[in-house]
């Protein structure tokens, strides 16, 4: 089998699989009745006309042309990124607001290919400054800043 | 006559000295935004959410709208000067503007993008005066029905009016419904797709979903690109556009302002819709020479007014029904929450300061953006000269605490990295994230509405056809939805799309 569109393959395949665990996660819930619809119905009908879609989709993709770009995955900036933010979520929960900006700022700059870990260090703390006095120190935001001893 | 004494009272409230602040600010932070590239209205607007909480209503929400006009001219800016839309909504501007640019003509570019801007946004502040007090009576006699039908009228509007395919838009809108629904429901209770978490029953925030779709997987699709930014060395040159250049792009105007004051009602609509359409109806129907593509300034003209005022004008489904049309508007819905009101049609008759206030300051925010773009100009472009890598790192920053700072949960940051990931493989399949977005908004409503009918009709479903109103809506819906299967208006669509 020759897919011929392969972005609109995955599209489809996602849809669909998705559509069908909503389907089946909705089933545990109570149905109800017509006049008393359960919290089972809405969703159920928006899942299945979302597999249902992706189906067609999917369908669409292996016989007809319609969209020839081949999937184009770049690895570092997403990944980077995510990492980062995560890394912040750990951070700022552990260590306070300022060791996770510069940590988050620090980590981002390498999303890029050549990054420069001095520049990105300043870049953090002045990052970091900014972010202390506007957040916390004008609007008085309830942000941990320092690590608790 | 009342409208006008309306407007006066509105106008009261928009000269005290603390909105005319927050209006400034507004303006001036979405002129920033719009010049910088990566970063858009959404992302700002949900940064800035904490700075509303000490805040009144009436100031929050007039500086939060001032960001999303403020956005539109700013974005025009870079459009015409740098071949960069600063804003996604300015991308038709770069075809005409910055061939003027090119040819020593980036002066009147601007001058007649602010001008046709100032122009729409006067005239769309009277559309919204006029049309929103109408709107409210008939909207105050919505039975769950209406609402829910006009929801799925807006629903497919808005996929209609997508770009890309339409089957991949309504499995967006379905997805975004779904993920909507996760959390507790209010009628029974339960905790649907929340797999025991408790941090899911709350439902998912729409910040960490506006912050992911628009703010974070934006930047990583520029760091992918990984264009660099050629430092401008345009010369400016006399802004005032010639007496021939103002006569040239008159009509252009009107026609962009009427245009973009119809289409920013529209859900899904707004200001990128609006510009599209208006340079599309002003390749069809200027009056020859026509020189589209090459520096005509009514190519400039016509989008640089319907962005404009279709910003303004995606304010009225918002105000009057409490239905947002894009993920903006769903943010300002949000802000207005966080202060203790609920949008619908009963805020203009309980809240009257609140609707004319904001509605004048988006007059006054007009004259404020004149001043900030035209002599200042200069400013913005400088901007331009900070590099990318230096900026979004700390745009990175500003998103995570503004994720963070909306609920003080830890778990919204881990959402907002989980939701950057789905969305840029939603993107690498060609799945564009606005119908998202609106489903994702609109489909707890939905719901609720669905359900209500259903009881209050005991169980009948026809009610959705014999209501004339509900069925005028679901009628329209459909009509649209196979209007634009039609082989003919699908080619018509694909086209005007690929522009």
């Amino acid at each position: 089998m020759r897919v011929n569109s392969p972005r609109d393959f995955c599209a489809g395949v996602f849809f669909v699989a998705l559509g069908i665990a909503f389907v089946v996660l909705s089933s545990h819930y109570h149905i109800g009745e017509m006049r008393r619809p359960g919290p089972a119905v809405f969703p159920m009908i928006v899942a299945v006309t979302m597999a249902v879609l992706g189906g067609v989709i999917t369908f669409r993709s292996v016989v007809f042309a319609d969209n020839e770009a081949p999937l184009d995955f770049h690895f570092r900036p997403i990944a980077v990124s995510v990492i980062a933010i995560t890394l912040f979520g750990i951070l700022l929960d552990w260590l306070g607001l300022v060791v996770a900006i510069v940590a988050l700022v620090v980590v981002a700059a390498y999303a890029t290919p050549k990054p420069r870990l001095a520049s990105a260090l300043i870049l953090a703390c002045a990052v970091a400054c900014f972010s202390v006095l506007i957040f916390v120190g004008l609007l008085g935001l309830p942000i941990r800043l320092w690590p608790e001893l | 006559m009342e409208t006008l004494s309306n407007l006066a009272l509105g106008l009261g409230i928009a000269f005290t000295w603390q909105n005319l602040i927050y209006c400034f600010v507004g303006c001036f932070l979405g002129t920033l935004v719009g010049v910088l590239p990566g970063i858009g209205p959404v992302a700002t607007v949900a940064m800035l959410l904490p700075f509303t909480f000490g805040l009144g209503s009436a100031p929050a929400l007039i500086m939060l709208a001032g960001i999303y006009y403020g956005a539109q001219y700013g974005g025009s800016t870079t459009a015409i000067l740098v071949n960069i839309p600063g804003e996604s909504s300015s991308v038709v501007t770069t075809l005409d503007g910055y061939q003027m640019a090119r040819k020593g003509r980036a002066g009147p570019a601007l001058g007649i993008a602010a001008i046709g801007s100032f122009f729409a946004g006067c005239v769309a502040t009277l559309v919204v005066a006029y049309f929103a007090p109408p709107l409210v009576e008939i909207a105050l006699k919505f039975s769950p029905a209406e609402y829910f039908s006009l929801m799925v009228f807006g629903l497919i509007a808005a996929v209609v009016l997508a770009r890309g395919s339409l089957l991949k838009a309504t499995a967006m809108v379905c997805f975004g419904i779904l993920l909507g629904l996760i959390g507790t429901d209010i009628n029974s209770g339960v905790a649907r797709f929340s797999f025991g978490q408790i941090n899911l029953t709350d439902g998912l925030g729409f910040v960490p979903v506006a912050m992911a779709f628009f703010g974070i997987t934006d930047v990583v699709m520029n760091l992918e690109k990984n264009e660099q930014q050629e430092a401008s060395t345009t010369r400016i040159g006399r802004i005032l556009p010639s007496l021939d250049d103002i006569r040239m792009s008159f009509w252009s105007i009107l026609r962009g302002t009427g245009l973009g004051s119809m289409l920013g009602v529209l859900p899904g609509g707004g200001a990128l819709l609006a510009a599209f359409a208006a340079y599309m109806v002003e390749k069809k129907i200027a009056k020859p020479p026509r020189n589209f593509g090459h520096g005509d300034i009514r190519g400039v003209a016509a989008p640089e007014s319907a962005n404009n005022a279709g910003a303004q004008t995606s304010f009225i489904p918002m105000l009057t029904l409490g239905i947002p049309s894009n993920p903006t508007m769903a943010l300002m819905i949000g802000a207005l929450m966080i202060q203790g009101i609920t949008p619908g049609p009963q805020v203009m008759n309980e809240r009257p300061e609140l609707f004319w206030g904001l509605v004048a300051s988006m007059w006054v925010g007009n004259l404020m953006l004149l001043v900030l773009n035209l002599p200042l100009v200069g400013l913005w472009i400088r901007l331009l000269t900070i590099p990318y890598k230096m900026l979004y790192p700390a745009i990175f920053a500003f998103c995570c605490i503004g994720v963070y700072t909306v609920d003080n949960k830890i778990f919204d940051i881990y959402l907002l990295a989980g939701l950057t990931l789905l969305s840029y493989i939603l993107i690498k399949f060609d799945c564009e994230p606005a119908p998202m977005t609106l489903g994702f908004i609109l489909g707890p409503m939905l719901e609720e509405n669905f359900r209500r009918t259903l009881m209050i009709s005991l169980g009948d479903p026809s009610v959705f056809l014999t209501r004339w109103l509900s069925a005028a809506f679901l009628i329209s819906a459909a009509i649209m939805l196979i209007a634009v299967t039609l082989p003919a208006l699908r080619a018509t669509r694909d086209e005007a799309m690929r522009e």
